[in-house]
């Protein structure tokens, strides 16, 4: 097994730590706070997060569908999230290799273009459709998410990151 | 296998499934498909109503912490704001009440003429009652989500109205939820009377987005005045003659156009809402419209049979 310098052993997922923490993002999603363009995508931010992480298990195809039910949400076009998360999920599979090598801050800034590109993504359909532009403080959100990227990454790991033998001292 | 994790099983060698970029290319041909489904031909709408009733759990579960929290400020209301809100309420009903005893005696009267006149009889209005669930969280259009659908009755198109004018109307139903399209998006045209003069024109919401109702299509020399009230003016077979729409806010006359910019701001409360009404769509009680006679084609002279 390769091995990155100085880095814990992980203990492997459990799907259904995996899908709890995307139907927990869909929620956070799905909160009525009203029309905020800079707010941070959080389901997009898990489902990167997996597909960097566990890309065997979640794939473009959740993306889409994932996407797919944010429409429907949102009220938005049907298929403008799905395109936005399959072209993010994409990217996040081309890079998934690559991206572990680095430590957790540079990752951020190495996910940002992406974020960046799904929003633009979103941008240029409604643009297309004939709908009103936003407000500049849509560029906000890629942001947001890339630097809550650290956070997330801490989080999701946390269950991996246990003992994997608990006794007394070590109890998680 | 993901780097730097223990997995109890070996990855597949050989059985990769297919490559990323032919599930890319899959998947964006679906979504643009949809897309265009959607947005040109309006098939998508049994898809739609599938997901939403799907994502209905989800939904009730995300709206619980902001329904708790409506409850909890609504219960630690001081007793000085209960007495303001109950005071405004009087003074408002009081106001009322003389219009409301003119209102009987003037439908009264109405019906009568109209009976003298052998006019048609004025149309019926239904309303029922609806919670707002929450604003649609897309940026580029103007929506809220309603709490009655399919199952309550709610027929598409219908008009929604809150204490103080028009809100919207109904543009999607679901089996369990509609949608309403509020009077200030883009897309959303509504007919409108001018009070003051009678004129007829469309309000449509602001282009640039910015929350209010513009008069397009109104030449420069109109006859329009700043605190204009804007009513339904019922030609449209929709929304019922007089409802409220809006007052008129700002009007640009420029020189270079031949077109006034008229700027409205809705009466009804577009952002945080909580109960509105929504109306049968008139178009039911509408008696259909006369079949065109088609004029005899004039007979050209020397011409074949």
């Amino acid at each position: 097994m390769i091995m990155r310098g100085g880095q814990q052993l992980l203990l492997p997922a459990s799907p259904v730590f995996i899908w709890s923490s995307l139907l927990a993002a869909l929620l956070l999603e799905m909160l009525p706070i009203g029309r905020t363009p800079w707010m941070p995508d959080f389901l997009a931010m898990v489902l990167v997060f997996w597909n960097v992480h566990q890309p065997l298990r979640i794939g473009i195809g959740l993306a889409f569908m994932f996407g797919l039910g944010v429409d429907v949400h949102q009220t938005a076009l049907l298929g403008q999230h799905a395109l936005s998360y399959t072209t993010l999920s994409f990217f996040a599979t081309m890079i998934h290799r690559r991206l572990l090598w680095f430590p957790v801050p540079s990752q951020a800034v190495q996910v940002l273009p992406l974020f960046f590109a799904a929003h633009l993504v979103e941008l240029t359909i409604r643009l297309i459709n004939g709908d009103v532009f936003p407000g500049w403080s849509f560029l906000l959100a890629p942001i947001f998410e890339a630097l809550l990227w650290p956070v997330v990454s801490v989080i999701l790991l946390v269950p991996q990151r246990r003992a994997p033998d608990p006794d007394e001292n070590r109890p998680l | 296998m993901p780097l730097g994790t223990l997995d109890r099983s070996p990855p597949p060698f050989f059985k990769q499934g297919p490559s990323a970029l032919s599930k890319l290319i899959l998947y964006s041909a679906m979504a643009l498909f949809l897309m265009v489904a959607d947005s040109r031909f309006h098939m998508a709408q049994p898809l739609r109503a599938v997901l939403a009733t799907a994502l209905y759990p989800v939904q009730w579960l995300a709206l619980q912490p902001v329904r708790a929290a409506r409850a909890v400020g609504d219960y630690f209301i001081t007793a000085q704001q209960a007495q303001t809100q109950s005071q405004n309420a009087a003074s408002k009903l009081a106001a009322q009440a003389a219009r409301a005893g003119q209102v009987e005696q003037l439908s009264l009267e109405n019906n009568r003429l109209r009976t003298l006149l052998d006019l048609r009889e004025q149309l019926k209005v239904e309303g029922m009652a609806a919670e707002v669930l929450y604003d649609a969280a897309d940026p580029y259009t103007r929506k809220v989500i309603i709490s009655k659908g399919m199952s309550s009755g709610i027929a598409l198109g219908s008009p929604v109205i809150d204490e103080s004018g028009v809100l919207g109307q109904v543009t999607l139903v679901h089996p369990l939820v509609s949608e309403v399209t509020l009077i200030i998006d883009r897309d959303l045209a509504i007919p409108v009377l001018n009070v003051r003069t009678g004129v007829r024109s469309l309000a449509f919401g602001d282009a640039t987005g910015g929350g209010g109702l513009e008069l397009r299509f109104m030449g420069s020399n109109t006859d329009v005045l700043q605190g204009d009230l804007l009513t339904t003016s019922g030609v449209d077979g929709v929304y019922p003659p007089g409802l409220p729409v809006a007052r008129i806010d700002r009007i640009e006359r420029r020189a270079e156009s031949a077109f006034a910019r008229i700027h409205c701001i809705p009466l009804a409360l577009v952002s945080g809402v909580r109960h509105v009404v929504v109306l049968k769509p008139l178009s039911s009680q509408i008696p259909p419209r006369p079949a065109e006679t088609v004029p005899a084609l004039p007979v050209k002279k020397g011409g074949k049979p």
